[in-house]
């Protein structure tokens, strides 16, 4: 059982690896804070506007470990999005339209282990992204304002290497709501067979969610909204160093990664494959 | 896999969409051995069978089993040792014909290993472009790809749908030799197919499917065998011949060819009915040539009226 699902998630791997969109998409990950800090590097703003007044924002500048936890919270949510509805939104719409998900299909691998070897596979996608964003930021931005302490969210200064250790538990937890995203990606690729009904659909379900924590008549569900889990990495940069909000964006961006992963794989395991 | 059992035993296959029947009521016995031709016209059912077979669409009624395993409740030990082609072979275009193997092999969870792949890519002539992207593959080539990745589950039963389509008369060459070497080799195949010339050239035993339903089953010869002869017919006066036998009930069908009628009996009872009428109008009979029908007449006698064609067999 797990061996066959690590048999499709091994090659899944590889298919991705050998596709554009895949490089593609970690491209785009990983050129956000470089863009972010050449514009700010050419850019006329003082401090006090623009991002200084996001969190973390008054290091710009002043610490190269700052541009990735600035940037983090510029781009979500539609940036994560735009990046993995690049994979999720064609993984199995993809291979349905190319007719090769009949190829595969017909060998000796259930429909339960190919969905769960790509699912696998777009969540190893967004890690990789994400690894290669917060990697790429930090060496531009060391190179560019230095490896120094960073004053957190507050107002106590820590060091550069506790930041630096800081630094990717952070993307991590940022990650979570990131991995559900890219599970309703995967269920729309699944439903629809289509790839770009696949990537549009994942990037207006994102900018549907933001629309969602705007609404003021739900303000008090807006803790289980999952554009709030994008900042629950604030958590690590706290004194002392909180784990509350990286608690519920645990459990609140499961409830809502399972749902879209169980409807996908009903559809998948039973579906037609007539194309 | 059980070793005895027929390899395809399909009984009252159903698939519908919407109010059409793609295929209505299937039955199809592919026993140990046959090279089977599955003969239809485009859109006659072919694809969304092989479909069934393989477990890639849910009938909407009837059974299947192969070599006695249903593959709509057990789909995976039900494939074991079946392979197939359905429309044409569809792999990964950016990845090699290798690693294409690879991928299928691995899938297959066989551990069979670099050594089949390297059986399988030179009985399909492939060894020297296998590290080419499928991509840059000419059509010809990704069918014989498509069979190597079928080869690589050492199939007891092989399904191919179509396999000379888009393919240039070298590659149809090489694809029905090796369809009869894989035939004599032992491997059971059902070759889905358009092309009566492919069916007949390779085949041993075929079933004709038209508008969803299986108008004959059996072998060649017994579809030869299953028409009635035409008479080449030519009379002393050819426009009372033609009204004479327009009204003759013992007729099976009448055509016109320049200034002879061909004229379709059931039996000799027809025609000696056809001699009487015709002498007693006072016509003169100056030539009645038997004729027997080809495969291709009979192939579109059996395709473009189902309904009649079925009573028939």
């Amino acid at each position: 059982m797990i061996g066959a699902t690590l048999t499709a998630y091994r090659w899944e791997l590889r298919k991705l690896a050998a596709q554009k969109r895949t490089w593609l998409g970690i491209a785009t990950a990983a050129l956000a804070p470089v863009v972010f800090l050449i514009s700010i590097q050419i850019s006329k703003v003082t401090p006090h506007d623009g991002p200084w007044d996001t969190p973390l924002g008054p290091n710009l500048r002043h610490s190269g470990l700052a541009i990735d936890l600035v940037t983090l919270k510029l781009v979500a949510v539609i940036g994560p999005a735009i990046v993995v509805a690049l994979v999720a939104g064609d993984i199995v719409a993809g291979e349905d339209m190319a007719g090769t998900l009949k190829t595969i299909l017909t060998r000796a691998l259930a429909r339960g282990h190919v969905l769960a070897g790509k699912t696998l596979a777009l969540f190893s996608y967004v890690i990789a992204a994400l690894v290669a964003y917060g990697a790429l930021g930090l060496l531009v931005g060391i190179a560019a304002w230095g490896f120094h302490p960073l004053t957190n969210l507050s107002g106590d200064r820590i060091s550069a290497l506790q930041t630096l250790a800081l630094t990717f538990p952070a993307i991590g937890v940022f990650a979570l709501p990131v991995v559900a995203i890219a599970s309703f990606g995967l269920f729309l690729s699944v439903l629809t067979r289509h790839s770009v009904a696949g990537v549009a659909g994942t990037l207006l379900y994102a900018l549907a969610l933001q629309g969602l924590s705007a609404l003021t008549p739900i303000a008090g569900a807006r803790p289980y909204l999952l554009v709030n889990q994008f900042n629950a990495w604030h958590d690590l940069f706290q004194t002392p160093i909180a784990g509350d909000a990286i608690d519920q964006s645990l459990w609140v961006s499961a409830l809502w990664t399972a749902p879209p992963l169980l409807a996908a794989w009903i559809i998948f395991r039973s579906r037609d494959v007539a194309t | 896999m059980s070793r005895g059992a027929t390899p395809i035993v399909a009984r009252g296959l159903v698939k519908r969409y919407g109010d059409l029947a793609a295929v209505d009521r299937v039955d199809l016995t592919v026993e140990t051995g046959d090279v089977y031709g599955f003969l239809g016209p485009n859109g006659a059912g072919k694809t969304t069978t092989l479909r069934m077979l393989l477990g890639l669409v849910h009938p909407d009624a009837g059974s299947i089993r192969l070599f006695g395993r249903d593959p709509q409740s057990d789909l995976i030990p039900a494939l074991h040792g079946v392979a197939g082609i359905i429309e044409e072979p569809r792999l990964y275009p950016y990845l090699s014909g290798r690693v294409n193997l690879e991928l299928l092999a691995a899938f297959d969870r066989a551990g069979e290993g670099e050594a089949a792949i390297e059986e399988v890519l030179e009985l399909v002539e492939l060894r020297k472009r296998a590290d080419d992207r499928v991509s840059e593959y000419s059509q010809g080539m990704r069918q014989r790809l498509g069979i190597a990745a079928c080869l690589i589950k050492r199939p007891r039963l092989l399904l191919l749908d179509e396999p000379a389509n888009g393919v240039d008369p070298a590659g149809i060459r090489f694809l029905r030799d090796l369809i009869r070497r894989l035939g004599k080799q032992g491997i059971t195949i059902l070759l889905s197919s358009h092309l009566l010339a492919e069916v007949e050239e390779v085949c041993s035993r075929v079933a004709v499917i038209a508008a969803g339903r299986i108008v004959h089953e059996g072998s060649l010869d017994e579809l030869r065998a299953s028409a009635a002869p035409s008479y080449r017919l030519q009379t002393t006066d050819f426009e009372r011949a033609c009204a004479v036998c327009a009204e003759l009930n013992a007729l099976r069908g009448l055509n016109v060819q320049g200034d002879e009628l061909i004229v379709g009996v059931e039996d000799d009872e027809g025609l000696v009915a056809l001699s009487r009428a015709l002498a007693d109008a006072g016509i003169g009979i100056r030539s009645l040539v038997r004729e027997q029908a080809s495969l291709e007449g009979l192939f579109f006698q059996l395709t473009e009226q189902p309904d009649a064609a079925e009573v028939r067999a």
